[in-house]
């Protein structure tokens, strides 16, 4: 009798149950992502740059952020820095060798949550053919239709700071600063 | 200190110069006086390597990026000069080694470059210059009168440095730059030793030294947005010493020290040639910013 009430309980319960939500899949939308960077110049002021091109990949629960994943492509050729000249020299093997390395990508290990919309991002950079694990603070912004694009779309920012001669890049350090903020604005359309 | 040891002007040149002399006298002097001779010019490669930890870091290994294959086979070819200096190794075996390390070292290089013939192309032109410096006439030539036979190689060595480092900068590569200006004051170190009067033999480390602007070149054509076809023009410079030999130097006291000047002047002069088209084609513009 005992058994019977357990089963019928635990019956009960399985179909009460809202349905857990799988990952979904989402496309960073290009058109709304920010990839940007800012280095220290010879300790008088910051210098903010930015990656024109970039593509990722994300799959996104709501319900269990710790299970999504995300994973982001940069072109190293794409960097702008709002002066050609030096676009160029970031682009030799001084710093991105962007003929070499044309790739920078970041595949997530591991999402940590943190608070009711933030959490903590943990993945392996891999810039100059070299992959370190990083972590960038995340803040879920917002998720649901775009009144713009009518699409499902979810949108979240990230912060974190590496090191670059973590990755082999060590030219001019430590005039030009061996720390390197990332500022990642980006929204993902439902796939 | 540290300011200076960090200041780009001072690591492409006065750090250089005084690293190349000291680590030639000190190898010079380690080695005794007849292998000491032949080892000297291992200090250009020498600084040119600390230089390198200086500038750009010590890189890994097995090192990713064609950066970290330019100082391990550079680091690979002092070794190997060193060794067959001090075996007393002459002739082919050791032409042929320096050979086979320039092949390894520039395909080691350019390998993950070459994905089209024409990529390919400035690999063929630095491998026949190559041919050139194993083979060819940077190998001692005996003591005519006015004969600079560590002299003419290093005046060589001396100028598609420069060529490289210059080009490089113009070109917005500042460490290729540095690398390029450093080996130039090397080199410049090597010939304080030998000037007036000769001291030392260029045998397999100086023919390894004379192999590293060969290997900048390769990245500067290679992976970089430079117009590396400029330094075909400091090519001429490996025909100085045979102009030199039609040069009326007198058979005196100032012939070795007259025939180094004329070496070296005719060196020099294709490689400013070649900054100048380099500089020309950048529309006249270096890359301060």
């Amino acid at each position: 009798m005992k058994k019977l009430l357990s089963a019928a309980v635990l019956a009960a319960t399985l179909v009460g149950a809202p349905a857990f939500a799988a990952p979904v899949a989402y496309k960073v939308d290009p058109s709304h992502l920010s990839v940007g960077f800012i280095v220290n110049h010879l300790g008088f002021a910051n210098l903010i740059g930015r990656f024109n091109t970039a593509a990722g990949e994300l799959s996104f629960d709501k319900d269990a952020v710790e299970k999504s994943t995300l994973s982001v492509t940069i072109d190293t050729t794409s960097v702008d820095t709002n002066h050609a000249k030096r676009d160029e020299h970031l682009r030799s093997p001084d710093f991105f060798n962007a003929k070499e390395f044309p790739k920078m990508t970041f595949k997530s290990t591991k999402i940590e949550k943190t608070g009711a919309n933030t959490g903590t991002l943990h993945g392996d950079l891999t810039l100059l053919g070299v992959t370190k694990p990083i972590t960038l603070a995340v803040t879920f912004n917002k998720d649901g239709v775009s009144a713009a694009s009518k699409l499902e779309t979810a949108g979240f920012s990230a912060r974190g700071t590496i090191k670059r001669s973590d990755f082999g890049m060590k030219y001019g350090v430590p005039n030009i600063s061996d720390d390197i903020q990332l500022l990642i604005e980006a929204e993902a359309v439902k796939s | 200190m540290t300011d200076l040891l960090n200041d780009p002007f001072v690591q492409s040149s006065l750090l250089p110069l005084i690293l190349g002399a000291v680590a030639v006298g000190v190898l010079r002097l380690v080695g005794g006086a007849r292998t000491g001779r032949l080892l000297a010019p291992a200090g250009i490669a020498l600084a040119f390597l600390g230089l390198f930890i200086l500038v750009v870091g010590l890189p890994a290994f097995p090192p990713p990026s064609s950066m970290g294959k330019l100082f391990w086979s550079a680091a690979g070819g002092l070794v190997l000069g060193l060794a067959a200096d001090a075996l007393g190794l002459k002739g082919r075996p050791v032409s042929v080694a320096v050979a086979v390390w320039l092949v390894l070292a520039l395909g080691w290089i350019a390998g993950p470059a070459l994905d089209s013939l024409a990529a390919a192309v400035p690999l063929l032109v630095l491998l026949a210059v190559g041919a050139w410096v194993a083979f060819g006439g940077s190998a001692p030539d005996g003591h005519s009168p006015g004969s600079s036979s560590a002299a003419a190689p290093a005046a060589v060595l001396l100028a598609l440095a420069l060529a490289v480092g210059v080009t490089a900068l113009i070109g917005s590569s500042a460490s290729l730059a540095q690398l390029g200006l450093a080996l130039t004051a090397a080199t410049g170190g090597f010939l304080l030793w030998n000037w007036p009067t000769e001291r030392h033999v260029w045998g397999a480390s100086g023919r390894v030294a004379l192999g590293l602007p060969l290997l900048l070149a390769a990245i500067l054509a290679l992976y970089t947005q430079v117009q590396a076809a400029t330094l075909l023009l400091a090519l001429p410079a490996l025909a100085a010493e045979p102009l030199r030999r039609r040069l009326p130097i007198p058979d005196t006291g100032f012939g070795p020290a007259l025939g180094t000047v004329a070496v070296t002047v005719l060196a020099v002069l294709p490689a400013l040639v070649a900054i100048a088209a380099a500089w020309a084609l950048s529309g006249g513009e270096a890359s301060p910013y």
